[in-house]
This record gives C-alpha cells, structure tokens and sequence, in this order.
C-alpha cells in the first residue's frame, strides 16, 4: 500500500473509506457514524469521547475480536467491524426502552430480586443476553493446522520506561546516554504522547522520536499496555496487532529500573445527559483535529474555564468551528437532546449545539505505581490522587507525577444527584445509584465499588473513578483523602485470555527411531512431551481394532517389537549408590546381586507410590534405574534431594537421551535376538530377571530379561545413535517368524492381561503398595527408608479401598477408562483401565473398589455407556497367572 | 511469583526457572513416633516473615539449593548449596 493511498473496511456490511493513519474510529468518525455502542444496562447511545482508548464508548467486533476499541485501533484493508451488545441495530436498539424502566432496577436489584431458589437460573440467561460485552472469540480449536495468533515473549532490560510521550521519550535517551538498554513501551501506534496532536509541539516530538528510533540500544514497543508490574520488576505487556505484526503477544519484560511516564488522562465531569453523544472530552476533540484532521462538530460549547478551555476554544476556532459559550463547570445544568446533543442548558439560559466539549479531570495514570505498593495522596491544589512512596528502583517521571495539573472542579462539589449523570458508563452506573448505594450503609469507596460495580468495568475506573470518589465524599461529608482510592490490581488494562494462555512454545520429543515408525506407518499419540506410535496402520484395508489385534497376536503367538525409549533411564554409580537406593527405594537394592534385575517402588513420607521401574545391578558400583516416562525429572531430582548432606559416594547421571530402547518379546524373541548377539540367551544361562551387557547386532548394549508384556522378551538398550540400525536388524532377524513392531495401545492390553498397574494410571496420589496389591516391594525389616514409618502404620491399618483385577460378564461391553463402579446406584468405585482381552474374549480391566468388595469371585457393576454392566473381581492375571511364559 | 533467585552457581535468575522443594525440614529420626512424622509429613510453618527454603534449579545448572525468602515480600535474601559452600547475597538497594 503506498503511503497516500485510501483504502476501506466494511462496517455493518458497508464500506467505510479510510487515510493511511487513521484508526477505525476515526475513519468511521469521518465517514459521519456518531453512534459507536450502545451502553451496558440501559442501552443508551454512547460515541467517541475520548479518542485514546480509555473510555468504554467504542468497544467493537473487529474480524471476531470482541471489544476492540476501534478508537485507537489501526485501520486496515477489509476488516470486518461490528457493533455488539445491540438489538436490532445502533441506531434504534429495543432494549433502549430499559432505560425508561430503571427504577425497576435500581443498582444491586438482582441481589434484592433473584433471592428464591432457581429464580437465577431463570433470568440469568435474559439478563447475560440484555447486559454484555459481544461473543467470545472463536474456540483455539479452530485454529488447528496454523498457529494461534498469539505468542509470549521475554525480554530483559536495563531499563523499562513505560510511556512514550515527552518524558518518556527523554528517560529512554537519558538511560541510552548513560550506557544502558532500554525498552520504551508505548500504548498507541506512533510515540510522541500528547505532543503529536499539539500543533507548536510538532518539531519537538520529530526531534526526539527520531532520536529514539535510531537509538540502537532503545526498543521500541507500540501498541503496548504494560497491565502489571509485579515483584523484582517483572513487567506483564500485552502488545496488540499493528500494521506488519499479525500476532498479540505478551512480553515478560524484567528491567533492573522502571521508569513510569504513563502521563495523564482525562476523566468527564458530571452533570446530566453527560453521556449524549456529542459530548467529547477535551483531549479526544484535540486528539481527532490534530491525529486525524477531523472537526467533531460545527457549533461548540465548552465546559471548563482558564486556560486549557482558552486553548481548546482557540484550536477549534482555527479548525472552523463556532464556538457559541465558555461555560463554567459549576454553571452547567445539563446536556439536551435525545439521543444527540442539540444543547446546553445552564442555570439560566439554554445554548443551542451540537458538540460539547468537557475540560474534564485530569488524572494522573498512575495504576501500575499504586498495583507495584505505592501510595496514592489527594492533593487539594492539584485536584488529583499523586503517587507517594514509590517501591525501590521504580521512578516516575512527567505528567504522571502531577507537575502541571490544577483542579478542573474544585472537590468535592456538590454534584447532581440524578439518574442520567453517568459516573461510570461502562456499567450505567448514575452518581443516583451510588446516592442510594451510600444510603443502604455503603459508604466505604471499597464496599461502594463492589456494590455498585462503580470502576469494575472495560475502562477499569478510568472514566470513573475520580468522580465516584467525589460523589462518595460529599455524600458523606468526608474529604477526597479522606475517602481515598479504591485498590489497584492487575491486568489492567484487560487482556484477551488467548494472549495469556495462547502460543506457548511447546516441546516435543522424538525418539530415535520415529523416522523408522513413519516409514512403517505409524499412528501417533501424544504421551506428556513425547511422540508416541499408538499403533501401525500396517494394512491400510484394516481399522484400528484390527491392526491392534494383529499386532497383539505377534507377541502373543510369534515375536513383537515396540519402541520404548521414552522410559527414564538413569546410571547410578559410586561406592554408596547401592546404599542410596537402599535408602530411597521401598525395596532392597544393596544386596541385588550383579547381573540381576528388580522390579523398584518409590514412595513418599506418608507410604503413597511415587514411580515404579526396574534396578539392575551391571556391576558392583554400577545401577542401571528405568522409571516412568512422566516421572524422570522428578526421580532424578528426588535422587538428588536425598542425596545431599550424605556425604556418600554416589554419581547420578540422567542418560534417558543418550539411549535408545527396545523391548523385543515373544515366544519367539530368544531366536530372533540369538541371531544378533552372541551372548547365551539360553533359559538358564540369561534368567528371567536378569541383565547382561554385551553387543547386539555390533552395537554395545544393556539387555534386561524383564516381562511387562507377559511374554519372554528383552529390553535393549543401545547408543541412541545406533537405535535405528538395532531396530532394523531385529525386524530384519524377525522376519522368519513373521516378527511385528507394535505401539502403545497393544502393549496396554498386553500388561492388561497380565495386571501390571502403571504408576499414574491405575494409582493416583493416595496409592499405597498395601491397598494397590503390591506388598511385597515393601521391605520393612530394612533399617530406614523413605516412607517405612507410614508404610509400617499401613501395614497394620485395614485398607479403605483396594485395587483389584476384574472381568466383564457381558463380553460386548468394555468400560472407558474412569467409569464408576457403583452398587445400588451409589458410587464404590472406579475403573482405571480396561481393555478387550483377545485370550479371555471378553473386558478385563484394573479399579479401585471399597476393600469390602475386593473378595475373589465378587460381582460388581460397572457402568458402560451410562448403565450398569456385570463384572467379577479377579485377583490372579487374566493370562498366564502362574508367570511359566515369562520363564521359558 | 515473579521474585528472583539469586542461584549460587548461575546468578540471579527468575523464580520461573526453577522448581519449589518447601520449607526446610527436619526429617525425624528412624523410630520416631507417629507425632514427629505426621508433623514431618503433613504440618507446615507457612511463615509470615523469613522462612528458609529448597529450590531445585530445572532450567539452569539443576542442582539443589536452599533459600531465606521474606515471604511477606516475595523476595529472596540469600540463597546458597545445602553444603553452605558457595552462597550469594543480593546486591545492596534491594532490602
């Protein structure tokens, strides 16, 4: 787009012509839209006032994005911009009506109102319809297949000044002169604050503007809110889309010093009809001349006095338009008109208008200092709460700290009490509601505000607050100090959730071999960071059912293979490493002989199962520990913990990365393996249990005769380097016996049927070994080890619940995963995993029940497809329970 | 939580980076009776003013340290290795 070009955006189906600059409100301003929203409660008419997104008056649908103050807010080619909260349209909205009803509903009347049970839930959804701020935004899950439009960034810095007008432009030089990094966060599109639509300030803004943007150690952020300073400085920026930046991301910025020159920003007067479209605040009528070259009105009345309204009356003069009075704050009765302005009225005259421009409060912005612990203090001869006390390392600088300001109305005036002088126009709150709120004894700002939900709304008490803190003093015959500020938190301004929780990066791992699972066609599953194959889609003519049978009768009946390098794999070494485990571990690992394998359980202080895996002694001073995928770190750190302040030799290595692992098995798995290694695999000479280190097929690895899928079978361990030439000699050795790698979903039904529980699974984090029906790991007569003090309690304590094996009766019906087990339509239980069993040709699965129930041969009902469904308890595995396949 | 940590081996670094281990217990000697473990195992000073802690440091040198916060203001004062080798202190102005 060439930098004069026009181009347009579609507005209720219409196109609106807009100026390279302009924003959408702006445009749409130009194009003659007076009506931008229509209020919250009482449905009023409401339109640009203050021109630097503070005020609620301009919140819109922008390409699906609610609330979207289009006042500030780029224009871009065909955009898409809608009106929310109206009904049929803007300009004639029914609901409008409600207003002549709102002595119905006085402020806090759904408190009073909907007090009978179910009387909520009834209007509830009449009154979320008739109030509201638009449509949430499309759900992430539409935005699958391309990235979400948000992403997080970190930043850190010297220094952060927040603002980029006058002060904070000279703060960013300032801090580059001295040597230091800075970032300039700025809220709208171009920097220069208040100097860019101040016409003698012009050459000043350029100067330092261009200064700053050639400045190499200064970054720039426009479009950006700062919403939170938090502790050590940590600053929350949300910067929205601008031109060349499609993405809203969230900068954490950290700043070792933060400069805060957020300036002012101007706050309405009260009196009625103060809310008519055509009342505009001074700074948006300079904003709309200066920024955009718009004239807002052509016959002017000015609200305010000295010489800001002097000034004010001079711009618009030059701009064209008649200014028809000067009008004192405290002379004005109120705005005329329906729906626009048309006039004035004072105590004793009535002047005709169409615009009516307010000198309002100038407040200091001074939220982020009052969230970070600094005071805020009334200062009489400022008219405004000043910053006090600031924490260390945060300054504040410029308009902010109330250098130049007076009072715009001497307070606490005596302010109308009346249902159409808006204090806060985000939630229609009238200073007539907060009149009567005070009378019902809520005269506290705090209890006020939450009452009333006075400063609660889009602008977050921007517009209001000042003059709900006046109306709260004179009503109750205290000072402004007096009365104070209501309290500061953050995110302000809001920010959209999918900026907080989107575009997160995201880490995946891959096992060595997952080139050689897509080249077998592999279905993939997502287990915590890993990528997973679920099954094979070996035969595209099968579903997955079959696949997964198939797969589970080469293990069953010939030899399998699966990928199992995602298990946590740690070394353990040095002169104590036994007595470490001895220490940490439930079971006994000292005395494990060399070229042994034990099944290992970790629990806490209080006996509940932390992890599982196997310990394998490869050599007097050398174990090798698996753990579940999920649980590595913490096992790590959990070996590391209890290591310190031992004082004993013991090295503990993480090499889950470094190795990639097999688990070939299968009554055929011997002769397959035999023909890659020549280490004896041979019944006797390599047991069930143990582990031998040697090569395979030419590469060194650890094999571990161990048996999850109840099969004979081995695991292999090799350099992750070597993983995919191992893996393809073993499909490669296994082809005489028709070998098939198998994933995930097979392997379950695989240790399904042996009931081999999976830590996380089918224990949660009140698991004990007693009532998980694994007592035998426990080790009492061991002189001390984590959890033997509970678990020496438990032992003796009758188990509430218990883990138990079950069958279905009705061989159709397979429970998901987390189904009840219920008696007499009461809940006693739940499934934790449950599969078909291709041996038993029926459901078998794990839960827990209540101990009573846990007898062999107890029927128990599990609900399948929300009906209750017969099922046995089972105590032995539904295959090979004798473990004779295991040990051939 | 955005306070600092000021690792012994690393330097100070954001709270993000690393992972809470609690407060800095006593574990009960073998035999102790089920009063101690159950204060070991479930009770918790949650002080209101300095408390000294463990952080475990996952996405820097992951190791093990302990920390003297004033959990009043979420600031660390002093962070060291259990071993009370190597300590740091934070600069002056913060405190």
């Amino acid at each position: 787009m060439r930098a004069n070009e026009r181009f347009s955006f579609f507005f209720k189906g219409k196109l609106i012509e807009a100026r390279p600059g302009d924003s959408i409100g702006a445009a749409m301003f130009r194009a003659g839209v007076r009506v931008f929203t229509r209020s919250f409660k009482h449905h009023r008419p409401r339109g640009l006032m203050c021109v630097a997104g503070n005020c609620p008056n301009c919140l819109m649908n922008v390409d699906g994005v609610p609330s979207v103050r289009v006042c500030t807010a780029p224009a871009r080619p065909n955009v898409r911009v809608t009106p929310q909260n109206v009904f049929p349209s803007l300009d004639f909205d029914v609901l409008a009506a409600s207003q002549k009803f709102d002595w119905l509903m006085p402020v806090g009347w759904y408190y009073k109102t909907f007090t009978s049970r179910g009387a909520w839930k009834r209007v509830e959804p009449w009154i979320r319809k008739a109030a509201g701020l638009g449509e949430p935004p499309p759900a992430m899950a539409e935005f699958a297949g391309e990235a979400p439009p948000y992403e997080h960034r970190y930043i850190h810095s010297d220094v952060a000044i927040i603002g980029g007008g006058p002060a904070g432009l000279s703060a960013a030089l300032d801090a580059s002169q001295q040597g230091l990094r800075a970032v300039l966060i700025d809220d709208q599109t171009q920097l220069g604050g208040h100097l860019r639509f101040t016409p003698s300030e012009a050459e000043r803004r350029d100067r330092l503007v261009e200064k700053v943007l050639a400045d190499e150690k200064i970054e720039v952020l426009s479009r950006s809110h700062c919403f939170g300073l938090y502790e050590d400085r940590l600053l929350g920026v949300v910067q929205l889309p601008c031109e060349g930046r499609e993405i809203e991301s969230v900068a954490h910025v950290r700043a070792e010093r933060v400069v805060i020159a957020t300036g002012v920003f101007e706050a309405p007067l009260l009196f009625e009809n103060n809310d008519l479209v055509g009342v505009m605040l001074s700074s948006g009528v300079e904003r709309l001349i200066g920024l955009y070259g718009i004239v807002p009105g052509s016959r002017t009345v000015i609200v305010g006095e000295g010489p800001r309204a002097e000034r004010i009356a001079a711009l618009l003069r030059d701009a064209g338009s008649e200014v028809a009075a000067t009008v004192r704050p405290d002379q004005v009765v109120s705005a005329s008109g329906s729906g626009r302005v048309n006039g004035l009225r004072t105590a004793d005259a009535r002047i005709a208008c169409d615009l009516i421009v307010v000198c309002g409060h100038r407040v200091p912005n001074a939220g982020l200092l009052h969230q970070a612990g600094a005071g805020l203090e009334w200062t009489d001869e400022k008219g405004a709460f000043l910053p006090t006390r600031l924490p260390p390392n945060v300054e504040a600088v410029g308009d902010v700290t109330g250098d130049d300001l007076s009072p715009a109305v001497a307070a606490p005036p005596a302010y109308p009490v009346s249902k159409r002088c808006y204090t806060c126009y985000c939630e229609d709150v009238t200073t007539a509601d907060l009149s009567a709120a005070i009378g019902e004894g809520f005269n506290e700002i705090e209890t006020l505000k939450r009452y009333t939900t006075v400063s609660m709304g889009p602008c977050q008490g921007r517009m209001c607050q000042i003059s709900a803190i006046g109306v709260c003093a004179n009503e109750t015959g205290r000072s402004m100090g007096e009365t104070g500020v209501t309290t500061s938190r953050p995110p302000n301004p809001s920010v959209s959730l999918g900026a907080l929780a989107g575009g997160a990066h995201t880490p995946v791992r891959r096992s060595p071999l997952h080139h050689e699972h897509e080249a077998l066609g592999v279905v993939w599953m997502n287990m915590g960071e890993w990528k997973r194959p679920r099954y094979y889609a070996s035969d595209p003519s099968l579903g997955e059912r079959e696949c997964i049978e198939r797969e589970y009768r080469a293990v069953r009946e010939r030899a399998g293979v699966v990928d199992v390098g995602p298990l946590g794999k740690i070394e353990v070494t040095g002169r104590d490493a036994g007595r470490l485990l001895d220490k940490v571990y439930t079971h006994r690992f000292g005395n494990l002989p060399i070229g042994r394998v034990r099944y290992a359980v970790i629990c806490d202080e209080t006996g509940t199962i932390l992890d599982d895996g196997t310990i394998s002694r490869l050599a007097d001073e050398h174990y090798f520990l698996t753990t579940t995928t999920g649980n590595l770190e913490f096992v790590v750190q959990w070996l590391e913990w209890w290591l310190i302040d031992t004082g004993w030799d013991v090295h503990i290595a993480n090499v889950t990365g470094g190795r990639s692992s097999i688990n070939v098995a299968g009554p055929k798995a011997r002769e397959v393996l035999s023909a890659l290694t020549d280490i004896d695999l041979g019944t006797d000479a390599f047991k069930y249990m143990a582990c031998r280190q040697g090569e395979v097929a030419g590469v060194p690895a650890i094999l571990l005769r161990i048996g999850f899928t109840g099969e004979m079978g081995w695991e292999v361990h090799v350099p992750a380097d070597y993983g995919a030439h191992v893996w393809k000699s073993v499909l490669e050795a296994g082809r005489p016996y028709d070998i098939r790698p198998f994933g995930v979903e097979t392997q379950r039904v695989l240790r399904l049927e042996k009931k081999h529980v999976i830590i996380g699974v089918d224990t949660d984090a009140l698991s004990n070994p007693y009532e998980a029906d694994m007592p035998w790991v426990t080790k009492l007569d061991k002189p001390d080890f984590i959890g033997k003090a509970s678990l020496e309690t438990l032992q003796s304590t009758p188990a509430g619940e218990r883990l138990i094996g079950f069958t279905m009766l009705d061989a159709g019906r397979i429970p998901e995963d987390g189904a009840s087990i219920v008696r007499d339509g009461e809940p006693v239980g739940r499934v934790t995993s449950a599969r078909y069993s291709f041996v038993n040709k029926t459901g078998v699965g794990l839960g827990w029940v209540k101990a009573e129930l846990a007898q062999e041969g107890q029927e128990i009902m599990v609900r399948v497809d929300g009906e209750p469904v017969r099922a046995r308890v089972q105590h032995a595995a539904f295959y090979d329970p004798a473990g004779d396949r295991l040990r051939m | 939580m955005s306070f600092r940590i000021p690792c012994p081996q690393c330097g100070e670094r954001s709270a993000y980076e690393f992972r809470f281990g609690g407060e800095v217990l006593t574990r009960p000697q073998a035999g102790a009776d089920d009063d101690a473990w159950y204060h070991y195992s479930f009770v918790r000073r949650n002080e209101m003013g300095i408390q000294t802690e463990w952080w475990y440091h996952r996405f820097g040198c992951r190791q093990w340290l302990q920390a003297v916060r004033d959990t009043r203001a979420n600031r660390v004062i002093r962070a060291y290795f259990p071993d009370g080798k190597e300590q740091t202190d934070l600069g002056t102005g913060e405190s």
